[in-house]
């Protein structure tokens, strides 16, 4: 913190006038601001760090109104499960786009100040829509307000994460990724257990339920929308405050998108976006519909049907780090990703073909769900060049929401036709397919390491020459290793790369990703901010180069 | 309260101007005794002959060597009979003057008297309106089996006292012994034919060959049925019925003096969710029938779509494994090497 101090002073000294507008009242006399109104200062940073865990909650709060209210939505809308479920599908439709210029339009159109204001807006209107198709009664207005809310709740994640990489690069990023999880989760979790007893106050005051009831419930919700906005109002002074102060340059996502390098994408990577697509459509469109099944099937109370469904939220939050590390200091990505699959397929069936208590199966399912987040969404960076990661995790996110959003639909449309046991039924079968593609891809990966091996083996014979195309190869325990020397990202290329600026609704598992891989370096090495930040420097400008062959082989060496 | 007259009053006094539409679905044969795959079923409606309102409607279900009868009569409260004999060749003798008389006892007999193995009835004694709680929602496609005839019950145009009126229904149901049926709730894992309904409430008689009464807790307020209409029903503990019972002369005349009557009530819906408002409609189905109650099993469909879903990974890796075991002996070669 001391050579913070330090820097900073030398900074304000160089800038009078800045000095002259803070607290202190004398001009010219270079003084330290009070530590809260000092941007440099770990005070001042904190309290930015506040504001940016709540300038997403409330996307995170309302995203699943929906499923935390779906018995009052459908009563009182008079909707079926399938025009229920259109709900989620409007949030996810317009992500489908987005997911390729949201960082697009942070870097080039809005910049990140006037981004996140204008998508917070759109996060509040869309939620104030949402509400009033609830007072008026008027179902389509509130597919209306989730279209709008969608527009703005997932770009808002992606601002969020450039403010964290543009306020604590090289600081506490790790922290501050950890933290604005677990708001993330927190405010799922509030909402699942909140929205109930929310509409039953809101009952008790008006003396009835029905569309009003709910559509001022929402409106309360929406509260935290507002909440939000004004962290954005908040932060975009402080961050330009900061900017004249420290002379910090405005965030940017810095991602790289060309559609074109689609063509360009291995087989490996195809695999790993169908277990994607095909592992979430069986979780949240779950989520989405799951109160009414605990309390149909095995008798739950409206609470603790709430309770039971946010579980996997809450698992997910502490055991993210764990998995992480694990799936680390193993790198044996495939491998964990086949457990969380097979537990996923195991979870399910529990749920579908016995009347045990279901918190076993959520528990397990918020185990699995963490696994594969910790050990599918690192193995991108494994497949592809650096260089195409914008465009690969764009591409995965923008397919998930578009799978997202069909299944959301046809889950309700099952649901009211066929009920859930059949609907169960249809999400084995995607878990079934997700898993056929983990074996595939084990398969896959096994092949390709063998040829590697093979000329490995004939390489070190010839006197360890190595061949460079075989950083194409899929071996997650080689890549791992080098990765934890080379390939790990460091947070400067994160702050430049999309994959950091992703955090999508909640749940989405980028930000995990990221959260552990920091996580994990901060553990490694230690108090080695300094140098990484000097590296990272060097690294940021050669974002689209090759690592570079020579320490990975000394690597690998030293590794086998 | 004894009396057609006092019955017929007590009846309406309690549904002020509802047209009760029962309906009967026969849906075809019982016993083997019970057990037969197919019956011939011949529906006839046997009117009183002068011109009085009353007609009484049989259902026969003839099988290789038995007989169920279903008699279903407006005469008195709505009330249904069922009769099940060892032989293909029973019939059922109706004397209209008695069976219209106050003391209606053997106006219905179903001949040869010795080969009924197994008779009951379910009398639908009363329709209630009250404002009360209950719990959320969803259609019962319920299984029909050979010894089975579904009953539906429908209220329609009633005019409910409140708003939001929650109706009843009490059943009373007769049967030989001097115990009441065993009322069963049975939870499922199955909703795929009443989607999110995961239970099957059964009232079984206790002696075999013996009958059932099996239905879903649900029903409807639309006649288009799905989830968004469905309400749920709930089913009060069985108990012995009172003297205050309005007495079906079917049932009397069938029974004669052994009134062996236990009745339990049906609510349905809650005072928020789908109701009778919705558009002057409740539907309640229910399966009554001889032998085993039908069980649902899980459909082809869901089989045959677990079987690939579990088949095809389990394959893959069988696959897998056995192509890298051959791959890792080819590569092996290279391991003395090093």
């Amino acid at each position: 913190m001391g050579e913070d101090d330090e820097e900073a002073r030398a900074l304000l000294e160089g800038s009078p006038n800045e000095a002259g507008r803070g607290a202190s009242a004398v001009p010219a006399v270079p003084r330290a601001l009070p530590a809260l109104c000092d941007p440099s200062r770990l005070a001042h940073r904190l309290l930015v760090l506040l504001l940016m865990c709540f300038l997403g909650f409330g996307s995170y709060f309302c995203y699943d109104n929906p499923a935390a209210l779906q018995t009052q939505v459908k009563r009182d809308m008079q909707v079926n499960t399938t025009r229920f479920m259109l709900l989620y599908a409007w949030y996810s439709w317009p992500n489908v786009v987005l997911c390729f210029f949201g960082g697009f339009l942070i870097d080039r159109v809005f910049g990140i100040r006037w981004g996140t204001i204008i998508f917070s807006c759109f996060v509040c209107i869309g939620q104030v829509v949402f509400a009033l198709g609830g007072i008026f009664n008027a179902f389509w207005l509130m597919e209306f307000g989730r279209f709008v809310f969608g527009i703005g709740g997932e770009s808002l994640a992606v601002a969020q994460n450039t403010y964290a990489v543009s306020w604590f690069k090289g600081k506490e990023l790790n922290l501050v990724f950890g933290l604005q999880l677990s708001m993330a989760r927190i405010g799922s979790t509030v909402n699942m257990n909140l929205m109930g007893w929310l509409y039953s106050k809101v009952e008790a005051s008006l003396g009835s339920t029905g569309h009003t009831t709910l559509g001022v419930t929402l409106l309360i919700g929406g509260i935290t929308c507002v909440l939000s906005l004004i962290c954005a109002l908040v932060l975009a002074y402080l961050d330009q405050r900061a900017e004249r102060i420290l002379h910090k340059e405005q965030g940017k996502t810095g991602e790289v998108i060309k559609l074109t390098d689609v063509k360009d994408f291995s087989l490996p990577l195809w695999l790993i976006f169908i277990i994607c697509v095909c592992y979430y459509v069986a979780v949240f469109p779950f989520i989405g519909l799951g109160k009414v099944f605990f309390t149909e099937k095995f008798g739950f109370s409206p609470q603790a049907a709430s309770a039971v469904n946010s579980i996997v939220y809450v698992i997910s939050a502490p055991m993210s780090p764990i998995f992480g590390l694990l799936v680390d200091k193993t790198g044996k990505n495939i491998i964990w990703v086949l457990c969380a699959v097979v537990t996923t397929l195991a979870a399910h069936i529990l749920l579908a073909f016995t009347l045990w208590n279901p918190w076993i199966a959520m528990c397990l399912l918020g185990i699995s769900y963490s696994l594969l987040a910790c050990a599918l969404w690192p193995m991108v960076a494994f497949v592809v060049p650096e260089h195409q990661l914008g465009t690969a995790y764009g591409f995965m996110q923008s397919i998930q929401n578009l799978g997202l959003a069909i299944i959301s639909i046809i889950a309700g449309m099952i649901l009211d036709t066929r009920g859930y046991l059949f609907l169960e039924v249809f999400f084995i079968a995607c878990v079934s397919l997700s898993l056929l593609s983990v074996v595939l891809l084990y398969v896959v990966n096994r092949a390709r390491e063998r040829e590697t091996e093979h000329e490995q083996g004939r390489g070190r014979e010839r006197g360890r020459h190595r061949i460079g195309n075989r950083l194409q190869a899929l071996s997650c325990q080689h890549r791992a290793r080098r990765g934890a020397r080379t390939h790990r990202l460091r947070d400067h290329d994160l702050g430049r790369s999309r994959t950091l600026n992703r955090l999508s609704h909640p749940g989405d598992p980028v930000f995990i990703f990221f959260n552990v891989f920091l996580f994990l370096r901060e553990i490694e090495s230690g108090r080695g901010t300094e140098r990484e930040e000097d590296r990272g420097s060097k690294a940021s400008s050669a974002l689209t180069a090759e690592p570079s062959v020579e320490p990975e082989l000394t690597n690998c060496d030293i590794m086998t | 309260m004894c009396g057609s007259e006092g019955l017929r009053r007590g009846w309406g006094r309690c549904a002020p101007s509802p047209l009760l539409l029962l309906s009967l679905l026969a849906s075809a044969a019982p016993l083997g005794l019970l057990r037969e795959e197919t019956r011939q079923v011949s529906l006839e409606v046997i009117p009183p002959g002068l011109d009085a309102p009353q007609n009484l409607l049989h259902i026969r279900a003839v099988g290789t060597n038995s007989t169920l009868h279903y008699v279903w009569s407006s005469v008195g409260p709505p009330a249904v009979l069922l009769v099940a004999t060892d032989t293909p060749h029973s019939t059922l003798s109706v004397n209209w003057s008695l069976l219209l008389s106050p003391e209606p006892d053997g106006g219905l007999v179903v001949l040869p008297k010795d080969s009924i193995q197994f008779s009951s009835a379910l009398v639908f004694t009363r329709v209630q309106a009250f404002s009360g709680s209950g719990r959320p929602d969803q259609p019962p496609r319920l299984l029909h089996s050979a010894d089975t005839c579904q009953l539906e019950v429908a209220l329609v145009g009633a005019s409910p006292r409140g708003n939001r009126s929650l109706f009843g229904l009490e059943v009373a149901t007769l049967g030989q012994g001097p115990d009441c049926p065993l009322m069963q709730e049975q939870h499922s894992i199955d909703d795929e034919y009443a989607p999110a309904v995961f239970q099957v409430n059964q009232l079984l008689w206790g002696s075999l060959p013996s009958g059932f009464v099996q239905w879903r807790p649900v029903a409807f307020s639309q006649r288009q049925r799905g989830r968004e209409s469905a309400l749920p029903c709930q089913a009060s503990p069985l108990h012995p019925s009172l003297a205050y019972l309005p007495q079906s002369p079917i049932v009397r005349a069938f029974f004669e003096s052994h009134n062996n009557f236990c009745a339990f009530n049906l609510t349905f819906g809650a005072s928020t969710g789908p109701g009778y408002w919705d558009a002057h409609y409740l539907s309640w189905s229910t399966l009554l029938g001889v032998g085993t109650p039908p069980l649902d099993t899980l459909s082809p469909l869901v089989l045959g779509i677990m079987a690939v879903a579990l088949g095809a990974p389990g394959l893959m890796l069988l696959a897998g494994g056995v192509f890298l075991l051959l791959g890792h002996r080819q590569c092996s070669e290279y391991q003395p090497i090093n």
